[in-house]
């Protein structure tokens, strides 16, 4: 939040070239951005406010919930900083963005590293992180350690990065021109690839960054779902209410809590994989509204092969994010030793929801197709409806036939059910139907801004 | 062979309404095979309607639209197949680069003629390799452009094609108009530029409120025209408003500004001829006032000393001749 907040005001408004009608006025060069350091330092100084006003709210001791606040709001600042340095390196508030976002994301990662390396305390319940922690800022910020021993002098590294990553920005900033960049913009290609000169090349170009996205998610999950079940197992099996939850959110669970958990996030990536196909369809939409399809389609290539090629790609990334998630929590599963059947076997497992995703693809489709100024809302509208009524209509006590609306309920739940072939082939034919009627009313519709 | 004499564009009693807007009222247009037509007309007119009609990229409300003698609506793959569009607005993906979306685009229909697509990149003057974020408005048009041109077709729709380019550019621009109407394609040209259209076009369709006003050669159209005369130096400039023939007399100091109708011109000359005259300049009937007039008849009660609102982007070389 702190690193979008930066890039917005700083490299963002250049783009857009409202800078330049700011740099017309009888104000220092840097004005913009230290106002916006500023600003983003203020900005964290209110969260740390609210994050230690919410712990002693909570009921947690006065002081370290103010350490714990100071700990947030020094780690935000310091990426507000690197925001800062990223967005007058990089030509683009996209590209500033990108890397202020990857920078964070390397933070998390290098730390839950270092977590994972670290020792556990006897209760489980603290970690002495390695040293690999204190390699990222978030590390820092968790070394303050707010409620055990509270060491605030830790805090001093992020304040003093943030300072130098400051001063820094403004020096870059007081040296070049309005809309120049240490890193320039980098080169396309000359000319299409031959995959860039089809429908399909364009629905895959545009969707493949957001699939990654999906990808890095769904990988996540599938280690977690690895790495964690059967620590997570373990502590559940000693609390009985926690252990019936579990047990009646996923039907069946009477085999192993490792396969509960290792199903219950596969099916979380089965949302994952629905939601990149979602999105894959819906980039017909932003085409649409935004005047590019209409040089499209003025194309001799019908609309149906326009369709066509996005559901192609949609399927495509669903299939990708299921396998892997699966791929990862197989693997996680091998790398924590305590895998007890195949790990291979998560594969499918995860594929095995990825009919119900292509259902939720052809949803959007149709939506599109029908009432393309709803579509984003309806397709997002029925994914968030079919999670509620398919993962937690059990909980709720919904009807069985409202239950049922939901394709999640006919995925079939690897490895704690076996393939549900029929449910598969069920998903597969109303997706096909789907597709069918999207195609049906595409074609007989006017293109609308 | 009747195809020769079929015409390439044929609408009738076009209607398209949005809603309560009716974006086209009753259009009637037809394009001669190997013409360059000019669709001229103001913003809001109906012309990208009309040219999302004839690309089966929207349904008529009413009327029918014939392109190669298909109905594009029905038809439209058949259609495009032969036709090379260039929107109004030309947006493009924001990753891809210029060079990716020429490629993109001719792909779509069968390839580029690398020969063509390198000679416009230079004749264009552009940048292929940077990405289509970076682009300005003109460089959009030219990737439009570009496209378009990078491969033979029979029937070039161009909506506004030449607004964001330079004079320079423009004038690659009517060099490839000429270049395909030599090799025998029909152009339909849509603007509301209209010296562009006068120098490029053989024959004029004048569009107002989604129905055409007006359509004829350049030669048919003119001969509605009044004279534009300037003069300076009266001795008693007051006295022009009352000579027969003139139309529209503004009067400033010593110099006066009105239109002659044609069969009057001698008189007029002869009424104007007197010894203190500093200065005499006299435009020619442009289709520009032709324009002009079926604009503001609409609107009424635009004659505003020779200035016009909304002229808008028309600033030419030619806006001290664009007088009522």
């Amino acid at each position: 939040m702190s690193t979008l907040l930066v890039v917005r005001h700083t490299r963002s408004d250049e783009e857009l070239g409202r800078a330049e009608l700011l740099g017309s006025v009888p104000i220092p060069r840097a004005a913009s951005l230290t106002a916006t350091l500023l600003l983003g330092t203020a900005a964290n100084l209110v969260l740390a406010v609210f994050v230690a006003g919410a712990f002693i709210a909570a009921g947690l001791p006065a002081a370290g919930s103010a350490a714990a606040g100071a700990a947030v709001g020094s780690v935000g600042t310091f990426f507000v900083a690197l925001a800062a340095v990223a967005a007058q390196a990089l030509p683009s508030g996209r590209s500033a963005n990108g890397a202020a976002a990857g920078l964070v994301g390397v933070a998390y990662l290098v730390r839950g590293i270092g977590d994972a390396l670290g020792t556990p305390s006897a209760d489980l319940l603290h970690v002495a992180s390695a040293w690999p922690s204190l390699l990222s800022p978030i590390g820092w910020g968790q070394r303050t350690r707010p409620f055990s021993s509270p060491d605030l002098a830790f805090l001093l590294v992020p304040l003093a990065a943030a300072a130098v990553l400051a001063a820094l920005a403004v020096v870059i900033r007081r040296r070049r021109d309005v809309g120049a960049s240490l890193l320039p913009e980098r080169l396309g290609k000359e000319r299409a690839g031959v995959g860039g000169r089809s429908f399909v090349g364009l629905a895959w170009r545009l969707q493949r960054s957001t699939l990654a996205g999906w990808c890095v998610g769904a990988a996540a999950l599938g280690a977690v779902a690895g790495v964690l079940s059967p620590m997570a197992s373990e502590t559940v099996s000693s609390i009985a209410p926690l252990r019936e939850l579990i047990a009646r959110l996923v039907p069946g669970g009477q085999t192993g809590l490792i396969d509960v958990f290792v199903t219950a996030l596969l099916g979380m990536a089965g949302v994952f994989a629905a939601a990149a196909g979602i999105q894959a369809v819906l980039r017909m939409r932003a085409e649409e509204a935004e005047g590019r399809a209409e040089i499209l389609l003025s194309a001799p290539v019908s609309r149906a092969r326009w369709l066509g090629a996005n559901l192609f790609v949609a399927a495509v990334s669903a299939a990708v994010v299921s396998t892997t998630a699966g791929a990862a929590a197989a693997v996680g599963l091998a790398v924590s030793g305590t895998s007890d059947g195949p790990a291979w076997s998560l594969v499918p497992a995860a594929l095995a929801h990825v009919p119900a995703a292509l259902v939720f693809a052809t949803a959007a489709a149709v939506a599109f197709a029908l009432a393309p100024r709803l579509s984003i809302l309806v397709a997002w509208g029925v994914l968030a409806v079919a999670i509620v009524l398919g993962e937690f209509g059990e909980l709720f006590g919904l009807p069985a036939w409202l239950q049922d609306a939901s394709p999640f309920r006919h995925s079939s739940a690897m490895p704690v059910e076996s393939f549900n072939q029929a449910g598969a082939v069920g998903l597969l034919l109303v997706a096909a139907a789907g597709a069918s009627l999207a195609a049906y009313f595409l074609r007989r519709r006017d293109l609308a801004a | 062979m009747n195809a020769a004499a079929q015409p390439v564009i044929e609408a009738h009693g076009l209607a398209k309404h949005f809603g309560r807007t009716r974006a086209l009222d009753g259009l009637t247009l037809s394009v001669a095979p190997g013409e360059v037509h000019g669709f001229l007309g103001p913003n809001g007119a109906g012309k990208s309607t009309t040219l999302q009609i004839l690309l089966g990229l929207i349904r008529p409300t009413a009327g029918t639209a014939r392109v190669f003698g298909l109905d594009p609506w029905a038809d439209p793959v058949a259609v495009h197949r032969d036709v090379a569009y260039v929107p109004g607005d030309v947006s493009l993906w924001p990753n891809l680069s210029g060079g990716e979306v020429i490629g993109l685009l001719t792909g779509l229909r069968g390839g580029a003629d690398d020969k063509l697509r390198r000679d416009l990149i230079a004749e264009f003057e552009f940048d292929p390799r940077k990405k289509a974020r970076t682009y300005s408005k003109g460089n959009r048009q030219k990737v439009a452009l570009i496209a378009a041109f990078a491969r033979p077709a029979r029937l070039y729709l161009l909506d506004e094609p030449s607004a964001g380019l330079d004079p320079v550019m423009d004038a690659v621009f009517r060099r490839q108009i000429a270049r395909v109407s030599r090799d025998g394609a029909t152009v339909l040209l849509s603007s509301h530029i209209l010296s562009e259209v006068e120098q490029l076009c053989d024959r004029v369709t004048i569009i107002r409120a989604g129905t055409a006003v007006e359509t004829g050669t350049l030669g048919e159209l003119r001969h509605l025209q009044r004279t534009h005369f300037r003069v300076t130096g009266l001795a008693d400039p007051a006295r022009l408003a009352g000579m027969p023939g003139t139309h529209g007399v503004s009067i400033a100091g010593s110099a006066a500004e009105f239109d002659a109708d044609p069969g009057d011109l001698g008189a007029v000359l002869a009424g104007i001829a007197e010894p203190g005259i500093s200065g005499l300049s006299v435009a020619p009937p442009s289709l520009e006032s032709l324009f002009l007039r079926h604009y503001s008849d609409g609107n009424g009660g635009q004659r505003t000393g020779g200035k016009r609102a909304g002229n808008g982007k028309d600033s030419s070389e030619r806006t001290d001749s664009g007088v009522l």
